[in-house]
């Protein structure tokens, strides 16, 4: 009789879709199953999920998942690591019920909370303490939101909660948060690893309101006995509670030098950076968190990613046959190869949704620029990803000040998109390595429960044994060019602060 | 053009169409204050054709303008009428279709003479019934089946009563469709499916089927069962079942309706159905859930 090999499962609850993932103790892929959930926006600057549908259709996913591709297959699930997008609140009540939906990262009711404590000295500690920046995003501001504008719901309030920590609470029965994930909130401090007392008394809340603290390799307990029985899993199954999607998206692509970045593009984007040290920016520019205790991810989001491929191929797609919309975007994708880098002059600032890094201002927005009577559709098509792409670059540019990038790992479905892989490498004068369909955020939960049982020394060893195939080499003649331009587009970025303020309080 | 008026019980060309109330063509020439205010409601489906000039009408409380081509429908018991008074000049042709009244529950239902199953039928009436605009601009399809449904009448052919009601069967084909397409942009699935998902929780209770779903945003249930799976990662009925659960788990925890009354209202036949569902996705009964998950925090 064959023995019974085991697995690792990775569950990721990302921004549109829970993602379930199996891996042998190699770290090869078993299988992986989805299932998506919507996000409501009520009115504009809000941003909710329903918790209860996003639990049910985890354990749905997860029970088919199981049920097709382990327990047929007979494997037996060593553990279960869980992942989850940053910066999400949901409040509960005494009796452990949401009080409503949770708020996700891309809210921004907090928008006026969040100007005033990021214009004060104590945001200015409040950032220092938690690696946050002062942004609508953090549940610090959101928190604050609460309170200054639902009274009641923020009263009934008895903890607020992530939403991971909700669904492993409905699992396990424990109120926990990582470190890691905790370290996105704004409240906590990332050289103390305790919730911060400014940040908690800004926001009017105290600890006990708040989820336990645990390490990303702490198990919060086990599966209640009734999941673990229509799972089909036995009590030997470890819970890890694991970390956040930024910090293992950088782990799993296997970036572990201080001279190397992550970019990651999909709907929005983010350029991160390992460290043994948080990076100390004078304008508060990036983001440092926490992925253990003496492991910082530092770097910058932005909003506007392949989001603004998608709004331009919407409008401006051919759709008069069935085509769809990856289909409408491949076909723009090889117009604009037509054309030379830059666009023949045409540039494009991609801030439709606001901007967080590096200029921290949601009232910018998108601007065509430099346009003659000679630009056709293509010079819009390619602006449009020269401008995104920039903004990027925008982001990295300032990473350098602090460390010294020599290469790059490229993710995300926009920035692998073989184009902006190379545009990438041009645009940053670096050599880009790109692993094609990797689920890096999934393989990054794997490396921190293979480093927990053992298979890993330590997530330097772990990271390590990530294999980065596919490398994409800067053209020098195409970095001249994209250089010249930029330097328009970032003067640009910043020349018109007072219009977009104007404008946007017109919309 | 010559202008008609065929009324039912008085038009003798009517005379095997009992379920046509009125048909209608007009040629409006003059201003005629007070002829023509809000508030006419009917029993009938109506479908007004616009053919020269421009028409301000308030159809269920809403104002609209229409130009020629313009179709609009106004649903049995809905008010309609100009907010002037009276009827703007110019060139317009209706239909009035009785609903059958027989069955309270489905307010319109087409009786007998129609060709449509009664499952579509059901659909029809459901995409016309959350349809929030009741105007379709420039459908000029609708007025060549205005124009043919005259020819029928008037000739009186071989075959023309079964005619008759194909095109207006055809009208009620052609609007549905035209709907789903003007509300669901093929370019955005994402966004069309957002709009589905926010009908199917405002109407949990409804026992919805594929071909409804499908309908409602314009696809066949081929393509529609091909999206939604490639963009959810479930086939339509499991993804309306997470959202059934979903709901029931809010209101278990809620602790104040019971359970049969949570089965119901989140569209499962009965408590059993409900229970069984439950506990094969979450391990526990309903009633176990809710004893379980009223712990203190």
């Amino acid at each position: 009789m064959a023995a019974k090999s085991n697995c690792i499962i990775t569950i990721e609850l990302g921004t549109n879709a829970v993602r379930v993932v199996a891996f042998d103790l190699k770290g090869t892929t078993i299988g992986s199953m989805k299932g998506s959930y919507p996000t409501f926006h009520t009115e504009p600057d809000y941003s909710e999920q329903d918790p209860e549908q996003i639990f049910i259709t985890m354990l749905y996913v997860l029970k088919n998942f199981l049920t097709e591709k382990i327990h047929a297959r007979k494997y037996d699930v060593v553990c279960i690591c869980f992942s989850a997008a940053m910066h999400s609140v949901l409040p509960i009540n005494k009796n452990g019920a949401p009080l409503g939906n949770a708020i996700t990262w891309a809210d921004n009711r907090g928008k006026k909370e969040g100007q005033e404590l990021n214009e004060s000295a104590l945001g200015k500690s409040i950032y220092q303490a938690t690696g946050t920046p002062i942004h609508p995003m953090s549940p610090l501001i959101k928190i604050t939101w609460l309170k200054n504008h639902d009274q009641e719901k923020f009263k009934q309030t008895s903890k607020f909660l992530s939403i991971k920590s909700y669904i492993i609470q409905q699992l396990t029965g424990e109120y926990v948060i990582d470190y890691s994930l905790a370290s996105a909130t704004g409240l906590m401090n990332i050289h103390t690893v305790k919730w911060e007392a400014d940040a908690l008394a800004y926001a009017g809340i105290d600890a006990k309101q708040l989820p336990e603290l645990l390490p990303v390799f702490a198990s919060p307990g086990q599966l209640k006995k009734e999941y673990q029985t229509s799972l089909g899993l036995s009590s030997s199954t470890k819970i890890l509670v694991g970390s956040s999607d930024g910090c293992l998206a950088t782990l799993g692509a296997g970036v572990w030098e201080e001279d190397k970045a992550v970019i990651t593009i999909e709907d929005s984007g983010a350029v991160r950076v390992v460290g043994k040290t948080v990076l100390q920016d004078e304008r508060r520019r990036f983001f440092n968190y926490l992925l253990t205790e003496d492991c910082y991810i530092s770097g910058g989001p932005t909003n506007n990613g392949g989001v603004i491929f998608e709004w331009f191929a919407k409008q401006f797609g051919d759709f008069s046959k069935p085509f769809d919309l990856e289909f409408c975007m491949e076909n723009l994708i090889n117009e604009a190869t037509k054309l030379e880098p830059g666009s023949d002059g045409l540039l494009f600032l991609p801030y439709l949704l606001g901007e967080r890094a590096p200029l921290w201002n949601a009232n910018a927005r998108g601007v065509y620029f430099g346009l003659n009577i000679k630009h056709e559709k293509q010079h819009f098509i390619r602006a449009t990803i020269e401008g995104i792409l920039y903004e990027i670059y925008s982001i990295g540019k300032i990473l350098e000040e602090h460390r010294s990038i020599k290469a790059l790992s490229v993710h995300g479905s926009f920035a692998s998109l073989p184009f902006c892989t190379q545009m990438i490498a041009d645009i940053f004068n670096k050599p880009v390595s790109l692993k094609k369909n990797a689920d890096s955020i999934a393989l990054g939960a794997f490396l921190l429960s293979a480093t927990e049982m053992g298979i890993y020394k330590n997530l330097d060893e772990a990271a390590k044994t990530v294999i980065l195939p596919d490398e994409y080499f800067p053209k020098k003649q195409h970095n001249t060019s994209y250089m010249k331009y930029f330097k328009i587009f970032e003067r640009l970025s910043t020349k018109l602060n007072e219009e977009f303020e104007d404008i946007a309080n017109m919309q | 053009m010559n202008q008609f008026l065929l009324q039912q019980g008085s038009a003798k060309e009517l005379q095997l169409f009992a379920h046509i109330n009125e048909f209608a063509l007009k040629r409006n020439n003059s201003i005629r204050l007070n002829s023509f205010s809000t508030s006419s409601e009917s029993d009938c489906i109506r479908f007004y054709y616009i053919m020269e000039g421009k028409f301000e009408w308030t159809i269920n409380d809403q104002h609209y303008i229409l130009y020629p081509w313009d179709l609009a429908i106004i649903l049995p018991g809905q008010t309609f009428g100009a907010e002037k008074g009276y009827l703007d000049i110019g060139t317009l042709s209706w239909l009035h279709i009785d609903a059958d009244k027989s069955d309270p529950e489905i307010k319109m239902l087409l009786g007998k003479w129609s060709g449509i199953s009664s499952g579509e039928i059901i659909t029809i009436k459901k995409i016309l019934w959350l349809n929030g605009n009741p105007v379709i601009s420039k459908l000029r399809e609708a007025g060549t089946i205005f124009q043919n449904i005259q020819n029928e009448l008037f000739t009186q052919e071989l075959g023309y009563s079964a005619r008759v009601n194909q095109l207006i069967d055809e009208l009620f084909i052609l609007v549905t469709r035209q709907l789903t397409r003007q509300n669901n942009s093929h370019r955005d699935f994402p966004q069309t499916f957002l709009k589905l998902e926010k009908t199917l929780r405002q109407n949990l209770s409804h026992q919805w089927t594929v071909e409804e779903m499908a309908a409602l945003v314009g696809l066949g249930t081929t393509a529609f069962n091909e999206k939604v799976k490639n963009f959810t990662g479930f086939s339509p009925l499991n993804y309306l079942i997470n959202i059934r659960i979903s709901e029931a788990i809010r209101l278990l925890k809620r602790n104040e309706v019971n359970v049969t009354d949570i089965a119901l209202e989140t569209g499962f036949y009965s408590s059993q159905h409900f229970s069984t569902t439950f506990k094969k996705l979450t391990g526990y009964t309903p009633s176990q859930f809710r004893k379980n998950n009223s712990s203190k925090t």
